[in-house]
């Protein structure tokens, strides 16, 4: 402070009583502490709120098994009366849940989309659609063992494949491969409900005629409500019975054919196959990035199809020291088996839910060795980069690794 | 099943609950010393409020606006210097100017950008306000008298002599009692330099004349000699290094695991127990969990709770908590016309009433926005841009609300926050938004666990302002062993007390700890 400036005195209410209002501040706070009350403070709403709308856990039963193809069936799911949950959490249209399936042993994860609609959350259920994959591990479990009555365990609502008001045009396109339908049969009944107000045309590909989902009820719909829903089903096979269809995958040419290239927003839900495919064509169509949602990709079928996955590995089979609570356990780890799967097949269950490198469940760290991340399925924030840490589902060992992982919730 | 073997049953120097920014200082800071120490977090990420998460091609800063007190290298601050102590070292970007502040009612018009430096903003005031000169300069001499007296207390390990607080330091003394709204008027600065100046209440989120002076003008002071920086990687840029330090230095980090019991006897510590069957040994505590939450629900048995424990929780005043829009925008912040990295947008001056819309659940009048491009120029892909508006709400606000009009509610508010955030800056941006997602108190609620999603501490009135907390703090343990660190701490809430609150509450256990080991010998 220059010296030329007077001496600062600030007073507010007089010197002497700016002083005594000083020094009677901590006996203000011991009298205010003193008189308080003694009581517990009142509950939390907003916890209470935050466990329904997003519980840990959701103890499920399925109430009835419905087949839909040859190959698919819907499970309807209700709150596990003898249970904690006393009902179901909400959702957004198009999100899923993640069943927790133990199979001898074997703890495994897996997210399916929600193919009922919210609306039915107040009625008591969910409804999830499952093909039945050819020599799928969990599938053939599913298909032999889960019966009405069978007690299932779930995540809460998860994802970010819904439909958001203040985002996304009003109309939009819903380009959907073979299970991926489960998603847009959810949006088209909250429209059709009247609480959903926009307008969904649904572009669905199909393999075979066998194999297509809802046509019934997805057509009902369109009838019932022929300005905000259509539907249009593309069938890849040879021999096609079906009339108005289109034939072949759903090319850029179909794309363009139903929908508003310049003002839609394009939800994409489907098998990797379809994903690879539909990149290219979308790409053709120059459709920005904010007109386009997609579902995750899922849990990677064949790392090889990478071109930087190293493929001199691929034979290799790494040893991985994972630390979890106070274990250290030694495991092999297969170089084409994620990291969570070897672990899964080593009996040890750490968290997981997406599968897909996104949600972040999994999060671990890496204290030594080298991982591949295929940039698909990198959701990883740029500190997490920085420091090593990792998400399990969607790495793969490319050298022995150490590694801590966090305990379940 | 699994949770029986992969439970830890030991013995332990100190347990952190908490990895928040106090107990994540806390934990590396007693590591650091050679400690055994073990780190409970009930979520899967460290950093409580300090974090980001990512959608489509933007990573989002969860909460930081500015990092008070870092400062260059050449005048580094206790943040900076806090860092480099622990052995962490991360990139770092430095914020332009302190905030554009527009007030929108009619009658009070005003678009000031408010920048660092002392005589910058000495000068802007001035300019704007001619008449305000004097009675600035003397305000400002008073904020700088804070900070030195502050620095005194800090010194003396927090046992002044009385003499020389009383010689030199009187209008600290003198001021200290009073809130921002009654130093400014007997200074008589004129009302519009006084709105220029309370510009960052948001960051207390308490009307201004409730908050207490030495706090505000202790912060301010901090922002226009250190200037304000945020971490390029965003919060979890230095969150995720001090966890990494943590585990370099042999300390234990446990995710996903809460804290049930705090295990009391007779008064003190003896340990702690969570959701996973941890049983832990410990004579020392910190917790980065509230004092509301400590007394109410942690403290175990029932019988060693103590009911002062309540009266303190009850004689406070819970503070606000946000509401918080993330936008990834598929347009540059230039190409958009946002000039600025941080906006205060005011639909008034009268900070009482803006409060009050915190009470209802309508849009809050008052919002504070930050563009992070305008200070990390690469925070998105080129040609993109972040914008991150905030608002608060009281925590009883959202009581009532049932789970099917949530996102209705959600969406309706985040609307009105563009659209006032358009009409303020002149901007058109609802048609470029690329990804979004909205917080609201149920989403602090369940990533943080504050109860009521409450983001900001206790508010600060002057009797339960950082200057009372601090002489009392000795009469405030009410169990031995246990300190509270973090935004409800006695430092006050932001982010640079959190942090610091962990470092004193680290050091003043590993005193304790010392003098047990005196005791054994």
């Amino acid at each position: 402070m220059s010296k030329e400036e007077p001496e600062l005195k600030v007073k507010i209410k007089g010197k002497i009583r700016d002083l005594l209002a000083f020094s009677k501040l901590t006996s203000k706070r011991e009298k205010k502490i003193e008189k308080a009350s003694a009581e517990p403070i009142e509950t939390d709403f907003l916890k209470q709120l935050a466990k329904n709308l997003h519980p840990n856990y959701q103890h499920l039963i399925i109430d009835k098994i419905i087949k839909e193809t040859k190959s698919s069936q819907t499970f309807r799911l209700i709150a596990d009366p003898e249970s904690e949950t006393k009902k179901l959490a909400y959702f957004r249209a198009g999100q899923y849940i993640s069943l927790k399936v133990n199979i001898n042993g074997y703890s495994i994860t897996r997210p399916y989309t929600i193919s009922s609609s919210p609306t039915d959350v107040t009625r008591g259920f969910y409804e999830i659609t499952i093909k039945k994959e050819e020599n799928g591990f969990l599938t053939n479990y599913i298909w032999e063992n889960w019966n009405e009555g069978t007690k299932i365990l779930s995540s809460g609502p998860e994802g970010f494949f819904y439909y958001q008001p203040v985002r996304d045009s009003k109309n939009i396109v819903g380009i959907a491969g073979g299970s991926g339908i489960t998603s847009f049969r959810s949006i088209a009944k909250e429209i059709a409900e009247g609480i959903l107000d926009i307008n969904l045309t649904i572009l669905y590909g199909c393999s075979d005629e066998e194999d297509i989902l809802f046509y019934e009820e997805l057509k009902d719909l369109e009838s019932k409500f022929p300005t905000k829903i259509k539907l249009v089903i593309a069938l890849s096979c040879e021999e096609i019975t079906m009339e108005g269809c289109e034939k072949g995958f759903i090319s850029s040419d179909i794309i363009k054919k139903y929908a508003d290239i310049r003002k839609n927003t394009f939800f994409i839900c489907g098998p990797q196959m379809m994903y690879d495919y539909i990149d290219g064509e979308i790409d053709k169509l120059k459709i920005p990035e904010k007109r386009i949602r997609k579902e995750v990709y899922g849990e990677i079928k064949d790392v090889l199809k990478f071109p930087d996955y190293p493929r001199e590995n691929l034979e290799k089979i790494y040893n991985i020291k994972v630390h979890i609570g106070n274990i250290p356990k030694e495991i092999p780890a297969k170089a084409t088996d994620t990291i969570l799967v070897s672990m899964e097949k080593a009996k040890i269950s750490p968290p997981s839910s997406c599968r897909s490198g996104e949600c972040g469940f999994c999060r671990s760290y890496l204290v030594s060795g080298e991982i591949f991340v295929p940039s698909k399925s990198d959701g990883r924030r740029a500190a997490e980069k920085q420091f090593n840490y990792f998400h399990p589902c969607s790495s793969y060992p490319k050298s022995d690794l150490e590694i801590v992982v966090p305990r379940k919730k | 099943m699994h949770k029986l073997n992969q439970s830890i049953e030991e013995e332990y120097d100190a347990a952190i609950i908490g990895a928040g920014n106090g107990g994540l200082v806390a934990a590396t800071q007693l590591a650091l010393e050679g400690k055994k120490i073990i780190l409970f977090e009930q979520h899967n990420v460290p950093g409580g409020f300090a974090t980001s998460f990512v959608r489509g091609r933007f990573e989002f800063e969860a909460s930081l606006h500015e990092l008070c007190d870092y400062g260059p290298e050449s005048n580094k601050g206790g943040i900076r210097k806090l860092f480099e102590e622990l052995g962490i070292d991360i990139p770092i970007a430095k914020v332009p100017e302190a905030y554009n502040l527009i007030i929108t009612s009619p009658n009070e018009k005003l678009d000031i950008t408010v920048p660092f430096g002392v005589n910058d903003y000495i000068n802007c005031i001035i300019k704007e306000v001619p008449k305000s000169e004097k009675s600035v300069k003397k305000f400002i001499r008073l904020c700088q008298e804070v900070h030195e007296a502050l620095n005194y207390i800090k010194e003396s390990r927090g046992n002044p002599d009385k003499k020389i607080l009383m010689g030199e330091y009187g209008n600290f003394l003198r001021t200290a009692a009073y809130s921002l709204d009654d130093v400014l008027e007997a200074l008589k600065i004129p009302k519009k330099a006084q709105d220029i100046i309370k510009g960052y209440w948001v960051y207390l989120a308490i009307p201004t004349n409730r908050i207490n002076f030495t706090i505000y003008a202790a912060m301010l002071y901090f922002f226009l000699i250190r200037g304000a920086y945020i971490p390029k990687h965003r919060s979890s840029g230095y969150t995720m290094a001090l966890e990494k330090r943590i585990r370099e230095l042999g300390g234990k980090i446990e995710f996903n695991t809460k804290v049930e019991k705090i295990i009391v006897k007779d008064g003190k510590i003896t340990g702690l127990e969570t959701s996973h069957g941890d049983k832990i040994k410990t004579n020392f505590i910190i917790s980065n969990a509230s004092p509301t939450l400590v007394y109410n629900n942690l403290i175990y048995p029932d019988s060693e709770r103590p009911d002062v424990g309540y009266q303190f929780v009850n004689a406070r005043r819970h503070a606000v908590s946000c509401f918080v829009l993330y936008l990834g925008l598929n347009k540059s912040a230039e190409e958009l016309g946002i000039e600025n990295y941080s906006y205060v947008i005011s639909e008034s001056t009268d900070t009482e009433k803006i409060y009050e819309s915190f009470k209802n659940l309508e849009c809050p009048r008052i919002q504070a926005t930050i563009c992070m491009n305008n200070t990390i120029t690469d925070a998105s892909p080129q040609g993109t841009s972040i914008l991150i508006i905030t608002s608060f709400f009281r925590p009883k606000t959202w009581t009532g609300i049932n789970e099917n009009e949530y996102f209705t509610l959600k969406n309706k508010i985040a609307m009105e926050l563009i659209e006032k955030f358009e009409k303020a800056t002149n901007t058109s941006i609802s048609e470029s938004i690329e990804e979004m997602e909205i917080a609201t108190p149920e989403t602090y609620s369940r990533y943080t666990g504050t109860y009521k999603g409450v983001t900001y501490g206790y508010e600060v009135d002057s009797w339960d302002s950082t200057l009372p907390r601090l002489m009392r703090m000795n009469e405030e343990r009410y169990i031995e062993g246990l300190k509270i660190c973090g935004g409800f701490s006695f430092q006050g809430v932001s982010y640079t007390n959190s942090l610091l609150s962990g470092q004193i509450t680290a050091l003043l256990t590993l005193q304790e700890l010392m003098n047990e080991e005196g005791d054994d010998e």
